[in-house]
């Protein structure tokens, strides 16, 4: 691994300015695609640093230049809007267990809340769901908002290797390796759910199998395509 | 078959305006009617000729003039932005197959995936769906992406002579004499899709015979009128 570097960019940088942009789009398109409410985050990684920038105690769809936060791995305040999402140890103790991941995005979605509470899985029956296991994403079990960093080890612990954790009767924590993989999962995610919903009404679906998934994963990916489209129907609200 | 004219039009030859309109509308109505997401695309054939259009590695909600591409039966780049969608082959393979076809749509459609991986079929509840066959739309069952060639004629030869033809935990591709055919079935399966889902939640329903299809069928049609519906519901898109 790299080194980490010490000197840390300001939040309102130029060297960020991309990339903050990035996240407050982010933050509109979860809320546009009717995935967050009044609640729920965003984070992202800042490059080669132990810190992370997300929004500070706002709705994802209000969300401003002047209400971005800037925290390290251990939750300490270093830049920003100083008031912290109450849940940052969702994003400090997922980024430090898992170098590889740039960007985490905490939701209420609708369809992940109703298979976090259910005896049947969120499994694959579209290749929307391809970035997922045959037998769908893991659940953390634990109760009470992830407001403790003990909390925040158990959720990181659940998710382990894998894309998804559904946090029962609350939500669930998207990763990727960009904001833009980590919105593409997050919106998928949610069709996923919405249409397991629909086919389970009629029985058992056909689900994708683990050799069927591994097909498609070999084939050529797209995460441009998707990001395009969900940034091109924010046009005039933005 | 006849023979098929051996100058293809230039990409940028102005006798392709009125068609390249009529896809990019196409598209946009896909799109505004939530049949589409970031993926999908339509295809047009060129009259006549071995040659097809269709978008360029763009949503079909953010399909332009600029971002086409035209390509032969085979796959040839012909003209337009040199980055044909992914699974060209499903319109180079069924436009192959099938003389009678002049546009194909392939999209993610909720409603043709759900039923893609249910044991029922799609079957008629409603008379839109008379171009369906009885016991619904052939289902596609393979796993990828129609990348390739032998991929595309698999899906050909699932399709066979019928309208739509659902892929399996993907979605559809669906077909017509004209563009606007091809969008209007693509609409109404998925206006059927909703339909049957909702009443088989309540038990068996009454569905279409063979005959009774074969009756809605005798009757007059008029493809033109949705089709000028849907463009007025994009007419804000399109003067922007």
């Amino acid at each position: 691994m790299a080194a980490i570097r010490t000197d840390v960019p300001k939040i309102d940088s130029s060297e960020l300015k991309e990339l903050t942009e990035k996240l407050i789009t982010a933050c509109h398109i979860l809320d546009h695609e009717g995935v967050t409410d009044g609640y729920g985050h965003i984070s992202v990684r800042v490059p080669g640093a132990d810190a992370f920038i997300t929004i500070a105690n706002i709705s994802p769809g209000c969300v401003t230049r002047d209400r971005l936060i800037m925290q390290d791995l251990d939750g300490n305040y270093l830049d920003g809007a100083k008031t912290p999402p109450n849940e940052w140890p969702i994003h400090s103790c997922i980024l430090k267990a898992r170098p590889e991941i740039v960007s985490v995005a905490h939701t209420h979605s609708k369809w992940s809340t109703i298979f976090s509470v259910l005896p049947i899985k969120l499994k694959p029956m579209h290749h929307y769901g391809k970035f997922l296991s045959a037998d769908g994403p893991p659940i953390y079990e634990g109760i009470g908002l992830v407001r403790t960093v003990e909390r925040g080890n158990e959720l990181a612990s659940a998710l382990g290797n894998g894309p998804v954790v559904l946090m029962r009767a609350h939500g669930d924590a998207v990763v990727g390796e960009s904001v833009e993989q980590v919105i593409e999962r997050t919106t998928r995610l949610a069709m996923l759910g919405e249409w397991n919903h629909l086919a389970l009404l009629h029985g058992e679906p056909r689900y994708l199998t683990a050799a069927e998934l591994e097909v498609y994963n070999a084939d050529q990916r797209f995460p441009m395509r998707g990001w395009e489209y969900y940034v091109s129907r924010l046009d005039g609200k933005r | 078959m006849d023979s098929l004219k051996s100058n293809v039009l230039a990409f940028d030859s102005s006798d392709l305006k009125e068609l390249k309109q009529k896809l990019v509308d196409a598209c946009h109505i896909l799109d505004r009617e939530g049949i589409t997401d970031g993926y999908g695309h339509v295809s047009l054939r060129v009259p006549g000729t071995d040659a097809f259009l269709t978008i360029a590695g763009v949503s079909p909600g953010c399909a332009t003039l600029e971002r086409l591409v035209m390509l032969d039966l085979h796959g040839k780049f012909l003209g337009g932005q040199n980055a044909p969608p992914y699974e060209w082959p499903i319109h180079a393979c069924i436009l192959r197959a099938r003389p009678d076809v002049m546009s194909v749509c392939h999209t993610h459609s909720k409603w043709s995936s759900l039923f893609s991986v249910l044991k029922g079929g799609l079957r008629p509840v409603h008379m839109y769906a008379k171009f369906l066959p009885a016991n619904g739309p052939p289902i596609y069952p393979a796993a990828g992406l129609i990348g390739t060639v032998e991929r595309g004629e698999a899906l050909a030869t699932a399709l066979k002579d019928s309208a739509a033809v659902l892929m399996r935990a993907h979605g559809d591709a669906v077909v017509g004499a004209s563009l606007e055919q091809a969008i209007l079935r693509t609409v109404q399966l998925a206006f059927i899709g909703e339909l049957a889902h909702m009443a088989v939640a309540h038990g068996e329903p009454l569905y279409m015979s063979e005959v009774e299809m074969a009756t809605f069928s005798a009757d007059q049609a008029f493809p033109a009128r949705p089709w000028e519906y849907y463009l007025s519901r994009i007419r804000e898109r399109r003067s922007s």
